[in-house]
């Protein structure tokens, strides 16, 4: 199994102690596309930021290709996320002073193997926008290069909080099936976070959870492109 | 590297802020550099003529010559060579001293043409021939001989060329020649003076008075007596580089610790605020030293540049400041100055290190949070504070609401804006009230205590009458009992003297036939009237104690006035005994009676000039606090507009126009500015006084500090106005801000 998570915990100390997760177990293939679904306070984010590396969990444990993340040092930790991690944001994060390029040169510069940047690009359909600055594209151009950053590392698993949370119907099926050519073309994992029940018809593996708890968990054995999805 | 391109990007985009920064980083390493190394290279001068020149560690004077010269050399381990000199009238060039030239002390420095060669030629100081218009080759006709002038010259005991030791300038006109031992022959009223130097450096106390021993014991009758340290023809320029080491040092430093702190903190948010960007780059996998390298880049570029440029600039000042001193005020031979390469190093050095370290600090701080903290940004910790919640601030219009929750929102940018104002306000009112103290002390001081045209000094005390119109006293050097450092004068004045005027501090005067203290001695002492000061004689080391009867408000030195009889009967001197006259007229004393003449008239313009070079140093420092108070508030002002940006536009969204946005944003802030210059006044007064007590520790030298009304108001007036023209700059800054953003946000 590629990822897989086992009876974990945090919780969240300020003042008063509030449990986050209780207990997740989960399991996601190689290749395959996971999705999370969940009310907001349900504990998705908390539970994407353990896998990826960025949060610690009280107890469990993480596996991911065999590493064990919830085992490593802090400098491990940032080397797990600079070799197999890859991210996107509901909010691109880009950073404002550098042209799409340079935000993406920004991840490739730290990479091993990274892919060529002129390659995602075009993967992602900029091609013709890599000089310009983000404040100059719209939210779905953003978040085209914010997927670009994260595949350009050419990563084990990318994980995404919310993709299409700040996008339109029409930007977000473009989204999702950037995403779907990625898996495809490049065999990455992709584990996603959303509201959105329909877009767990294009993932393998769906999680849903309530209260920091798996309430349900399912897999799809036909998949749907997300051109064909509808909400 | 790609994340390097956003330094230069972050630098054009926000030019007025760094540019801030730079200004304030070079204005802190020029100040420093210039004012270190005047002090430092002046002192090297001086040390260095000291030095090579064989300055003298004494002199004296015997009523008969001395015989068995070399035994006594031999017996004391000095070198003591005789000197003479004569007061030469001149026509209508004022007056010269000649002076006759020595081999083992006091060696005199050609500074231009050459040496004495033949019998005829005369060296003359650069002020006298300045003042007079002589040129080398011209002459000079005593009346007696005429002397070719062959060069200018300094000699080492004759550094201030002062005409009577207790004299506080040279008279006008006067000036010092060397001529030919063989020339002075024709001079029979010329003086002989003993100059002595030891051999040994060590315990020159000792070696003085085993001296002075040796002399009594050969029997011999000093008529004077001057130890370098008591003589201010060789101790004058010393008082000037501890002043300036005193005030031009630490000034400076404190100014450039300041813009640090400052500059640290507009770095602190400026990282806070990229939080999210960190936290991203953290989150793909940029290790902890990758992002610490990137932001440390961009404050140590500022502090290399800004250190730089300082020094670049700092080090050209520090030759003609120290030249113009080594010309202007003291005769000392000018040498090119080797400067030092720690100071270089240190000027740019000190800049780098301290931002770097706060910087350090603050992006380490930032980086021990995880990457999910970090992403969150400032958005997490937007919660309503104690102070918000115990105003209750729904009473309030919107308006007002709205301004005070966007300060108070931040407390540690309230503070910040509290701290910058706080900070240029101290340092603005600072340079003022030095100044406006210093102008007090040199104006009102002496006129507001004597009312007599001419103090004159005797070299031995003297009893009976004085000549009509004239006023004895007498005076002691003292010093506090456990503080040597503290000296002071102990003058007995007589209880008729109709022209010494001592008021309390409600103005009336105070009798003089009780023991007056000066409020400057008093407040230094910590002495109130009915206490007792203990007190022991600079001269012999007796001890003495007097009750204080009255203080009086004069800023014109540190003084204990009292009876001049009782001061007689104190000292064990026999009644009569005065050492001194105050007179409305000039009187006919003959000048070797005389060890001092003072024109008190002319006193203050005197002082004036001989305060000139601090008082510009003053005018400079107010000078650099403005254009640094301007600076910070700018910095503070911009950062607040950045850092409400997403409000700013939010606002516009809804409709309000960019003068509605800008009195909404920025007005807020008035009542920070009045609240961080009240502050200042305080806590101005709490490290002037500090500053002040450490300048009376290291050179005895004490000045009160004065608040002026009238520069509280121009300061505040000036604060105020910096504060208008940065809003007005920084509304233009609201004005660009697009709505997008808003609609965008946290989308970059």
């Amino acid at each position: 199994m590629f990822l897989t998570v086992s009876n974990l915990t945090k919780s969240y100390h300020s003042g008063i102690t509030t449990p986050v997760l209780n207990g997740i177990n989960m399991e996601l293939e190689q290749g395959c596309i996971g999705v999370i679904l969940g009310p907001s306070g349900s504990g998705k984010s908390t539970l994407m930021n353990i896998i990826g590396g960025v949060d610690r969990a009280d107890g469990g444990e993480v596996l991911v290709d065999e590493i064990k993340v919830t085992a490593l040092t802090d400098d491990q930790l940032t080397e797990y996320r600079r070799q197999r991690i890859g991210f996107i944001f509901q909010f691109y994060n880009l950073v404002p002073n550098l042209t799409v390029a340079e935000n993406i040169e920004v991840v490739s510069n730290i990479s091993k193997a990274p892919l060529p940047v002129d390659a995602v690009l075009s993967a992602v359909g900029l091609a013709d926008k890599k000089r310009r600055f983000p404040r100059e594209l719209s939210g779905g151009e953003q978040q085209r290069v914010s997927i670009a950053r994260a595949i350009v590392k050419n990563p084990a698993l990318l994980l995404c909080d919310e993709p299409t949370g700040a996008l339109d119907y029409v930007t977000s099926r473009g989204v999702l099936a950037l995403l779907q050519k990625v898996n495809a073309e490049y065999g990455t994992s992709i584990l996603m976070i959303t509201h959105n029940s329909a877009i767990a018809g294009m993932a393998q593996a769906v999680y849903k959870l309530r209260d920091g708890k798996v309430a349900e968990a399912y897999r799809n054995s036909q998949l749907v492109p997300a051109e064909r999805i509808e909400w | 590297m790609t994340l390097q391109k956003r330094i230069w990007r972050t630098l054009s985009e926000n030019k007025g802020r760094y540019i801030g920064i730079f200004i304030l980083i070079f204005l802190g390493s020029f100040t420093l550099v210039a004012a270190k190394g005047f002090a430092d290279n002046y002192a090297l001068l001086v040390n260095r003529f000291a030095l090579h020149n064989l300055q003298e560690d004494l002199s004296f004077s015997v009523d008969q010559p001395l015989d068995g010269l070399a035994a006594l050399e031999q017996e004391t381990g000095a070198a003591i060579e005789p000197y003479r000199y004569a007061d030469i009238p001149l026509s209508d060039k004022g007056e010269l001293r000649l002076l006759t030239p020595q081999q083992t002390v006091n060696l005199p420095a050609v500074t231009s043409g050459s040496g004495l060669q033949q019998p005829g030629d005369i060296l003359i100081d650069p002020f006298f021939a300045a003042t007079h218009g002589f040129k080398i080759g011209d002459r000079i006709d005593t009346g007696h001989q005429s002397f070719r002038i062959v060069g200018t010259l300094a000699l080492p005991h004759y550094i201030y060329p002062l005409k009577y030791i207790n004299d506080v300038l040279p008279p006008s006109g006067f000036g010092i020649g060397l001529i030919a031992a063989a020339d002075m022959e024709g001079y029979p009223e010329a003086v002989t003076v003993y100059s002595v130097r030891f051999a040994g450096r060590e315990n020159l106390g000792g070696q003085i008075i085993s001296l002075r021993e040796a002399l009594d014991k050969q029997g011999v009758k000093l008529s004077d007596w001057t130890d370098a340290g008591n003589n201010k023809r060789i101790r004058m320029p010393w008082a000037t580089i501890t002043g300036a080491k005193t005030i031009a040092v630490p000034l400076p430093v404190t100014m450039f610790l300041l813009c640090c702190l400052i500059v640290g903190i507009v770095i602190w948010r400026t990282v806070k605020s990229d939080s999210v960007i960190i936290g991203t780059l953290y989150a793909q996998g940029y290790r902890r030293r990758e992002l610490t390298r990137h932001y440390l880049t961009l404050p140590l570029l500022l502090a290399a540049a800004g250190g730089l440029t300082g020094v670049l600039m700092g080090l050209p000042t520090i030759d003609p400041i120290v030249k113009y001193m080594a010309n202007s005020y003291y005769i000392i031979p000018y040498e090119k100055l080797a400067l030092s390469a720690a100071d270089i190093l240190a000027g740019i050095l000190m800049p780098t290190i301290f931002l770097g370290l706060a910087a350090l600090l603050v992006i380490r701080r930032e980086l021990h949070k995880t990457a999910g903290e970090l992403m969150k940004g400032d958005k997490a910790k937007v919660k309503i504070n104690f102070l918000e919640r115990r105003l209750r601030l729904e009473r309030f219009p919107f308006g007002a609401k709205f301004r005070l929750r966007e300060q108070l929102r931040s407390i540690p940018r309230l503070l910040f804006l509290l701290f910058g104002v706080t900070a240029a306000s101290v340092m603005m009112l600072f340079g003022f009230t030095l100044n406006h103290s210093m102008n007090i002390v040199f104006q009102s001081g002496v006129n507001g205590t004597y009312n007599y045209a001419w103090e004159y000094s005797f070299k031995e005390t003297r009893q009976g009458e004085v000549p009509d119109g004239a006023t004895p006293f007498n005076a002691l050097r003292c010093y506090p009992d456990s503080k040597e450092n503290a000296e002071f004068y102990l003058t007995g004045i007589a209880s008729d003297a109709d022209g010494i005027l001592l008021r309390d501090a409600d103005g009336n005067l105070l009798p003089k036939n009780q023991v007056n203290i000066t409020y400057l001695l008093a407040d230094r002492l910590k002495l109130r009237e009915g206490q007792r000061i203990a007190f022991v004689s600079k001269l012999d080391g007796q001890s003495y104690e007097l009750v204080v009867d009255g203080i009086v408000q004069t800023y014109s030195g540190q003084f204990i006035y009292m009876p001049l009889e009782d001061f007689n009967k104190l000292t064990g001197q026999p009644a009569g005994s005065y050492t001194g006259v105050f007179s409305m007229r000039e009187l006919p004393y003959e000048e070797w009676e005389l060890a001092g003449v003072k024109d008190l008239q002319n006193l203050n313009s005197a002082m004036d000039d001989l305060a000139a070079p601090m008082t510009s140093m003053v005018i400079f420092m107010a000078l650099v606090a403005a254009v640094m108070g301007a600076i910070i508030i700018y910095l503070v002002t911009s950062l607040m507009i950045e850092e409400s940006r997403p409000a700013i536009s939010l606002l516009k969204v809804f409709g309000y126009r960019s003068k509605e946005v800008r009195a909404l944003i920025l007005n807020g802030s008035a009542w920070v500015v009045l609240l961080g210059f009240m502050l200042s006044i305080p806590l101005m007064l709490a490290s002037a006084s500090a500053l002040y007590g450490y300048l009376g520790e290291m050179i005895n030298m004490v000045l009160p500090i004065i608040l002026s009304p009238a520069y509280v108001i121009l300061s505040f007036a000036l604060i105020v106005t910096v504060y208008l023209a940065t809003k007005e700059l920084s509304g233009r800054k609201i004005i660009k801000i697009p709505m997008s953003e808003a609609l965008k946000a946290g989308s970059e």
